[in-house]
């Protein structure tokens, strides 16, 4: 039944930063390397999207030609990392990110990537020139790529990982993967949650592959929501253009009764956590606090508007950054003309990135042999919450990932066909294509998307985390077994892509809900209200996941810390928060 | 929402695997102001017809990405950025390999 064959070293799995990257070192070391990707090579994934700032200590940028801050080390750059984490950092994958990342940005400037402006700890650039620079590189490596591709299982015989099977999305062809080596790059699951500020590919396929070929997950409860999201109307909806708009030149937020609810706050922690990417953590919480206590706006948020700035003086800034309201094809300028009769937007919380997922090891490997992971799909080094650029950790797991799993296919024999596992998933892929009549995937991602948003948000209560696992896991056990196409053609038949990435998102919920409502505390962007303190005496601890023989195996392991010791204690979230905030160095910027 | 109304949206249609010419379908949407034709497109798929293909399966969804390029009322136009005001008619982009309905590439090779 399968239809076409691969053969290579080293698979690549996702064609953003983090897999254009790994592709790249796999070249370099010699292997053999295939990118799978599953939009269109170079415009796909998350990175396109991204603003696009890369990090790195104030040091090593003025070690590659950059400002950077003078007085900033490695050291006070690790720190503030651990304290933006609330202290869950795995401080190994952090010393890797503060060690690599100046030689990652200088590589791609080498490769042709242009800078806009620097700061203290990040230059600035866009996600397309990043993406376009490493598709540059890796095309001239002779890295090789198959586009629009989805990759639907890992293959595994004797537990070491053998290939994939992919699903060839215009033709409807399965495709398999034969490689010595998996490195996983498919970022995040934002497809899981409406609203979301992500592209449409991002429904967790690498993670929730991984995790039914057995490895472990970890961190799967922390999931950054993004504040001041547009909401409405529906054309502009998941942008993160007003998101932009008050960072860089000021605005304010305000309540269905037009009250600036920010102002009830501490003023320390107002100042700092809207200045910088701290808002992640506490406006989103603020504002999500605004909704549910029915001071929120028609469409799940509340508003932003030019505030005390003069509209004159605002629309003067935005035009010297955003000629003409633009940014990309997106047209903003009916935004101005709202702010001008006085009306305001409609913004809010939306899923952004997630801290959590395949846990990856100091080489970036799985618990998996010959897998490896990278990006977003993989755990981070960013803990509870993340501050600093993931563009950078990308390139710096990309690389690590891609050259350590080019060492291991090196001294690997290729394996015979493993055809009873082929055939098994196969079935399985093909199940909503032969059914005659059920259940509509849409159907059942539109109403999943919104439990999601609502019971897995910035605010978690263990009534609305246990009544979310309660339905995805009956989700499992019924609909998405009953799932049905209204089209049995195989050619780009988005009801079965929908299907086999419902498997995905449902999957992956249920685990994030049930890590949730383990992790009995605040911490990061993970806040209880029924938990409303950081616990340090008992939940220093990473939660992890792996599949069992009939049901989920949780374990869970102490923060990995090498050269800052968190401290013991129980603190209220928000004065916790506080410290954080203060215990950051004197390093200027917003990282 | 309020000024809700509806727009008549003519979809060229094709399914090569079926082997016949390609066709239109017409469908009545519901539309409501600061409404993109992604957007419509969705609602057709969601509530209307579930065997409609059109390319966002990695769509940016904010003008970025450039692969939601179809033709509509003649002029390529990004289904993203483009909003609904009133009936449109909508095809793949002219000399391209149609896949299916409104998806379609420019060349492809086999992976």
């Amino acid at each position: 039944m399968v239809e076409g064959t691969s053969e290579c070293d080293v698979l690549v799995v996702g064609g953003g930063g983090a897999g254009l990257r790994a592709a790249i070192a796999a070249r370099h070391e010699g292997a053999r390397t295939l990118l799978v990707n599953k939009g269109t090579y170079g415009k796909s994934g998350a990175t396109v999207m991204a603003g696009a700032d890369l990090t790195a200590d104030g040091r090593s940028l003025r070690r590659i030609g950059f400002f950077g801050e003078s007085r900033d080390t490695p050291e006070k750059f690790l720190l503030d990392i651990v304290h933006q984490g609330f202290n869950l950092n795995n401080q190994k994958l952090l010393e890797i990110y503060i060690r690599d990342a100046g030689d990652r940005l200088e590589e791609l400037l080498e490769w042709g990537m242009p800078v806009e402006r620097s700061d203290e700890r990040s230059i600035f650039t866009s996600g397309s020139a990043i993406s376009r620079a490493l598709v540059r590189w890796a095309k001239s490596v002779g890295v090789e790529v198959a586009s629009d591709v989805m990759t639907l299982e890992l293959i595994t015989e004797d537990d070491r990982v053998v290939g994939a099977l992919g699903l060839d999305l215009l033709t409807g062809e399965l495709v398999h993967f034969r490689a010595k080596a998996v490195v996983l790059a498919s970022g995040g699951w934002h497809k899981a949650f409406y609203p979301n500020a992500g592209p449409r590919d991002l429904s967790g396929d690498g993670v929730a592959m991984a995790y039914r070929a057995g490895a472990a997950l970890a961190n799967m409860e922390f999931i950054t929501f993004c504040c001041n999201v547009i909401l409405w109307p529906p054309i502009w909806q998941g942008s993160v253009f007003a998101y932009a708009l008050i960072m860089l030149f000021g605005g304010r937020l305000t309540n269905k009764q037009g009250d600036a609810f920010l102002e009830a706050y501490d003023p320390d922690v107002v100042r700092i956590g809207t200045s910088s990417e701290w808002n992640k953590c506490c406006v989103s919480l603020a504002s999500q606090r605004e909704v549910e206590e029915g001071r929120g706006s028609p469409h799940g948020g509340i508003y932003l508007d030019n505030g005390d700035i003069p509209l004159e003086v605002f629309d003067h800034r935005v035009r010297a950054v955003f000629p003409g309201w633009k940014y990309h094809a997106a047209d903003f300028a009916p935004m101005a003309a709202m702010l001008r009769k006085g009306e305001r937007i409609e913004v809010g919380p939306a899923v952004e990135y997630f801290e959590g997922g395949v846990a990856v090891d100091e080489g970036y490997g799985t618990s998996i042999e010959g897998l490896y992971a990278a990006g977003e799909c993989a755990t981070s080094p960013f803990g509870a919450n993340r501050v600093v650029a993931a563009t950078t950790e990308m390139l710096v797991g990309g690389a690590v990932a891609g050259s350590h799993a080019a060492q291991y296919a090196k001294c690997t024999q290729p394996t015979r066909e493993p055809s009873v596992e082929i055939g098994r998933l196969q079935r399985e892929i093909l199940r909503p294509l032969e059914s005659r009549r059920g259940v509509s995937p849409a159907e059942v991602r539109s109403q999943v998307q919104r439990l999601a948003h609502s019971h897995l948000g910035p605010i978690r209560t263990r009534d609305r985390l246990e009544e979310l696992a309660g339905i995805l896991d009956s989700i499992q056990k019924e609909e998405l077994l009953a799932l049905s196409t209204t089209s049995k053609s195989r050619c780009y038949n988005k009801e079965w892509v929908e299907a086999l990435e419902l498997r995905n998102i449902v999957q992956l919920l249920e685990l994030s809900a049930r890590a949730a409502l383990a992790r009995t505390e605040s911490r990061g962007v993970h806040y209880r209200s029924d938990f409303p303190r950081t616990d340090n005496d008992h939940w220093l601890q990473e939660i992890v996941a792996r599949k069992g023989e009939d049901r989920v195996e949780w374990t869970s392991r102490p923060v990995i810390a090498t050269c800052l010791s968190p401290g013991s204690g129980k603190k209220p979230y928000m004065d916790m928060l506080k410290e954080m905030m203060l215990a950051r160095s004197q390093v200027g910027g917003p990282h | 929402m309020g000024n809700q109304r509806q727009v008549k949206l003519t979809l060229r249609r094709y399914d090569p695997q079926i082997g016949e010419r390609p066709y239109d379908s017409v469908y009545d949407v519901p539309c409501f102001q600061g409404m993109s034709l992604l957007n419509a497109l969705d609602f057709i798929y969601e509530h209307i017809d579930g065997s409609l293909a059109y390319c966002d399966h990695a769509a940016c969804q904010h003008g970025i990405c450039g692969q939601c390029t179809l033709l509509v009322n003649g002029k390529p136009s990004l289904m993203c950025q483009t909003l609904v005001a009133g009936d449109m008619v909508v095809a793949p982009l002219p000399n391209r390999i149609v896949v299916r309905d409104l998806v379609y590439v420019r060349e492809r090779e086999k992976p």
